[in-house]
C-alpha cells in the first residue's frame, strides 16, 4: 500500500486562498442564523463595528505571518513555548475545535432536519456529511486547502439571490428605524458577542501557516476576506430586516433559509432546497479542515508529529469525532431552542479564542525576541 | 480495476442497510397514489370545531368532488382525510387558503401560524376571506368547470402579479409581515360567494388577526390608490355619472412634528372614460368645476374611511410608520393605537383629469 500522508508539503499556497479560508471560516453556519439574534436595525453599525475590531486583530495576527516563526510550524512553536507548554496549550486548543465540529454540524443537518428531511433521523444526516468530510480530508491537507475554491465559488453567490428584497415592494425605509440604539440591555451586549464570535475563525490559519508562501504579505488577504464577510453580513442581515421587519424577525427560526422560501423560479419550487444543499460544500470544507487539524494536534500531544500518518491513526480520530457528536445528539442536544447551551459554548468559545490567539503568539514573539537580544 | 474493490464494498453495504428495512426515507411520493392539495376551505363548525374542505383529486382525469371533515385541528384534517380517501393528500402545493368571514372575526392567528411553520407549505400562499357559503358554490359549479380551484388560482396570481388595483391580493408572507409590525395591521380580499358566483366584494380590515370590517365599493378603491397599488383601471363614480380610467395616484403623507396631525396629499393622475351626466364637459370652466366635485367627493369618501378605520383602532395604511425616525425613539404599539386613535387627519386630492374629447373654452 502506497504511504498514507495527510501533512506533506508539495507546493507552496498562494495567499489568495488566506482570503478565501478566512472569509469561509467567518461566515460558515452563523450566516444562517445571525439576523434572528441581532434583530434591531441598530445592530447594522454593531456589524460594522464589530468588523472594524477584527480587523485590528487581524492586524495583531499579521505580525505572527510575516515573523521568521510562521514558516517552520512545528519547530517554531517549539521554540516559542517550549515543549511540555506547548503540547499543553494545543491539549486546551482542541476542546474548542472538538466544540466546533460538533456544533456546527449538529446546527447544519439541524437545519437540514426541518426543512429538507424532516422524518429521517438525525444520525443518518450527520453521517452523510461526516463520511463526505471525511473521505475529503484522507485527500491530505494540501488538497483540502485547495477545496477552498469549490466551497467558495458554490456558496458566495447565494448571498446575491438576497438583493431582490431591498427593493420594492418589500423593502420600505421604515423597517431600518432606528438607526441608533436608543435603549440598551444585556440582549445587546450578547448579540455584539454573538458578532464577534461570527467574525472568528481566522486563528486556525495557524494551523496551516508553514504552507503558505514566505515573504508574501498575507495582510492583504486577510483584509480582503475580512471585508467580504462584513459585507456578506451586512447585505443578509440588512434583506432579513427589509423582508420580516425587526419584531417578526425576532420571532423565525433560520431566517435566511425562510426568505430562500419565498424565492421563485419558473422551474423549480423549493429553491431553498437547493440552496441549503449547497451550502454543504461550505460545510465539509470547514469540517475536513477542522477534521485534519484535530487530526494534527492529536498528533502533537501525543508526541508523534515525526512520525507518518497512519490510516489507522486518522479512521480513530474520525470515530472519535463521530461518536461525540452522536452521544451530543443522542443525550445533550435540545433542539430548537434560540439559547441553546452548546451553541452559546460555542459562542464563547470562539469568540476567546479569536481574541487569544493573536495576542498569545504576538506575546511570546516579543518575550522570545527579547530573551534572544 | 484499482476502485472496483471499495465501490463493491459500498454496493453492498448501502444495499445490506436499505433493504433490511433501515431506509431513512419514509416519505411515499408515488404520483398514481398521492393527491396534491391546491386549496383549503375553512369554514367554522358547531361546537368550536372546524370544517374543513377541499377539491379531490387536482389535476387528473378522474371524476372530481369535494371533500370535507368536521376537526378540531387544521393538521389533523389532513391526516383524517387520509384515512376517508384512497389517495394520500400532500400538502406541498397548497396554493390558496379560504377562511370564511364569521371564523375571522373570532382570529386567525393559529390558522396562520400552522400554515406559517410548515415547511412544505410556500409562504406565496393567497390568504382569501370569504362571505358565504363556499363549499355550496364548489359543488355546484365542479360539475360544469372540473378544473375551477385551477382557475381560481390563476385569478389571484392575475391580479397579484403587475398590480393592476382591481383586487388587494395578499399572500401569506405579506399578511404575516403586516400583522407582527407593531405600526401596521394586515388586510386581506374578501370574495363574496353565492351559488353560481364568486364575486370580489372589497378588502377585509384587520385589526391584529381579528376581523373587524370590510371596505366595499368605493372605500376599496380608495384602498388601492392609497395604499395597495397606486393604480386602478376604472374608478367608477356612480353619483356623477363618470367612469375615470388609467388613474395613477401618488400619495403624500406627512405627519407634523408631535404626531398629532396627519395630512395626505393625493395626486391623481387619469382620463375620462365614459360620462352619462348633463354637464357639458367640453367646456373648461365646467371640467373645472367637475374637477372640483371629484375631489371633494373622494376627499370626504377617504376621510370617512379614515374615521372608520380610527375607530377600528387598525391602521392598514401603516400611518403608524410616519413616527419613526432614523435616531428617535420609536413608540411602543399600545402608544401608537392612543395617537392614532385620535390624530386629526387632512386629505387633500389633486385630480388631473384628461378629456378623451377636445374642449373648449
Amino acid at each position: 500500500m502506497a504511504p498514507f500522508s495527510l501533512f506533506n508539503k508539495t507546493s507552496d499556497i498562494n495567499g489568495f486562498y488566506a482570503m478565501l479560508i478566512v472569509n469561509r471560516l467567518q461566515i460558515l453556519y452563523f450566516i444562517l442564523i445571525l439576523p434572528m439574534y441581532l434583530v434591531h436595525p441598530y445592530m447594522i453599525l454593531g456589524i460594522v463595528i464589530i468588523g472594524i475590531f477584527s480587523q485590528i486583530n487581524l492586524i495583531l495576527f499579521s505580525k505572527w505571518f510575516t515573523s521568521n516563526f510562521s514558516g517552520q510550524g512545528y519547530s517554531a512553536f517549539v521554540q516559542l513555548f517550549g515543549e511540555r507548554k506547548f503540547r499543553f496549550f494545543v491539549l486546551f486548543g482542541l476542546i474548542p475545535m472538538l466544540l466546533k465540529i460538533i456544533v456546527l454540524t449538529l446546527n447544519y443537518v439541524e437545519a437540514i432536519h426541518q426543512f429538507i428531511f424532516p422524518s429521517m433521523n438525525m444520525l443518518w444526516l450527520v453521517l452523510a456529511i461526516l463520511l463526505i468530510s471525511f473521505y475529503v480530508s484522507s485527500k491530505g491537507m494540501e488538497n483540502t486547502i485547495h477545496f477552498v475554491v469549490i466551497a467558495f465559488l458554490f456558496s458566495f453567490w447565494v448571498i446575491l439571490c438576497f438583493i431582490p428584497f431591498f427593493f420594492p415592494p418589500f423593502a420600505s425605509l421604515s423597517d431600518l428605524y432606528p438607526l441608533i440604539p436608543t435603549s440598551w440591555s444585556m440582549n445587546s451586549w450578547k448579540s455584539l458577542l454573538f458578532l464577534w464570535s461570527s467574525f472568528s475563525g481566522p486563528e486556525y490559519l495557524i494551523c496551516i501557516s508553514p504552507w503558505f508562501k514566505r515573504g508574501q504579505t498575507i495582510f492583504k488577504y486577510l483584509t480582503y476576506g475580512n471585508l467580504v464577510s462584513v459585507v456578506e453580513f451586512l447585505i443578509s442581515f440588512i434583506s432579513s430586516l427589509l423582508f420580516f421587519g425587526s419584531n417578526y424577525l425576532s420571532k423565525t427560526n433560520y431566517p435566511i433559509v425562510t426568505m430562500a422560501r419565498y424565492l421563485q423560479s419558473p422551474i423549480i419550487e423549493r429553491i431553498d432546497m437547493i440552496l441549503l444543499s449547497l451550502h454543504m460544500f461550505h460545510f465539509v470544507f470547514i469540517i475536513s479542515f477542522l477534521i485534519l487539524s484535530f487530526y494534527g494536534g492529536i498528533r502533537i500531544v501525543f508526541k508523534r508529529v515525526h512520525k507518518q500518518t497512519t490510516r489507522i491513526g486518522f479512521l480513530a480520530c474520525c470515530a472519535v469525532i463521530f461518536t461525540s457528536i452522536a452521544v451530543v445528539n443522542q443525550w445533550f442536544w435540545e433542539p430548537g431552542i434560540k439559547d441553546n447551551l452548546w451553541l452559546s459554548l460555542e459562542i464563547w468559545s470562539s469568540s476567546v479564542t479569536f481574541l487569544l490567539v493573536p495576542a498569545l503568539l504576538l506575546a511570546a514573539i516579543k518575550l522570545k525576541g527579547r530573551s534572544l537580544e | 480495476m484499482k476502485h472496483l474493490k471499495p465501490v463493491l464494498l459500498i454496493v453492498i453495504l448501502s444495499s445490506n442497510i436499505f433493504f433490511t428495512g433501515c431506509s431513512p426515507f419514509v416519505d411515499n411520493n408515488e404520483i398514481e397514489e398521492i393527491a396534491p392539495v391546491t386549496f383549503w376551505s375553512i369554514n367554522p363548525g358547531a361546537g368550536g370545531k372546524l370544517e374543513i374542505s377541499t377539491l379531490g383529486p387536482p389535476l387528473v382525469k378522474e371524476h372530481k368532488r369535494l371533500l370535507s371533515l368536521k376537526v378540531d385541528l387544521l393538521k389533523q384534517g389532513g391526516k383524517d382525510f387520509n384515512l376517508k380517501y384512497y389517495r394520500e393528500l400532500k400538502s406541498g402545493q397548497l396554493r390558496m387558503v379560504l377562511i370564511n368571514e364569521e371564523l375571522a372575526k373570532k382570529g386567525i392567528m393559529p390558522i396562520i401560524n400552522t400554515l406559517l411553520t410548515d415547511p412544505d407549505i410556500s409562504q406565496r400562499l393567497y390568504l382569501v376571506i370569504v362571505k358565504g357559503n363556499f363549499d355550496e358554490y364548489i359543488k355546484n359549479q365542479v360539475k360544469s368547470q372540473p378544473n375551477l380551484d385551477y382557475f381560481l388560482y390563476r385569478m389571484l396570481r392575475h391580479y397579484e402579479k403587475k398590480k393592476q388595483g382591481e383586487m388587494s391580493i395578499i399572500n401569506l408572507h405579506q399578511f404575516k409581515k403586516l400583522l407582527y409590525s407593531p405600526f401596521s395591521d394586515p388586510i386581506l380580499p374578501v370574495f363574496k360567494a353565492q351559488q353560481t358566483n364568486f364575486i370580489y366584494h372589497g378588502t377585509a380590515i384587520f385589526k391584529d388577526d381579528y376581523l373587524k370590517g370590510i371596505a366595499h365599493g368605493v372605500d376599496d378603491q380608495i384602498f388601492q390608490l392609497v395604499n395597495n397599488d397606486y393604480y386602478l383601471k376604472f374608478l367608477p363614480i356612480p353619483k356623477y355619472s363618470v367612469v375615470l380610467g388609467n388613474i395613477r395616484s401618488k400619495v403624500h403623507k406627512k405627519m407634523n412634528e408631535n404626531d398629532s396631525k396627519l395630512s395626505i396629499r393625493i395626486d391623481v393622475n387619469g382620463r375620462i372614460e365614459e360620462y352619462r351626466g348633463a354637464k357639458d364637459i367640453q367646456n373648461s370652466i365646467e371640467l373645472e368645476k367637475f374637477n372640483k366635485e371629484i375631489e371633494t367627493y373622494l376627499e370626504k369618501q377617504t376621510l370617512d374611511l379614515f374615521k372608520n378605520l380610527q375607530q377600528l383602532q387598525a391602521d392598514p395604511f401603516k400611518i403608524g410608520t410616519l413616527t419613526l425616525g432614523p435616531i428617535s425613539k420609536p413608540m411602543s404599539e399600545k402608544e401608537w393605537l392612543k395617537h392614532w386613535k385620535t390624530l386629526k387627519v387632512n386629505v387633500d386630492y389633486n385630480i388631473k383629469i384628461h378629456p378623451l374629447t377636445s374642449v373648449h373654452e
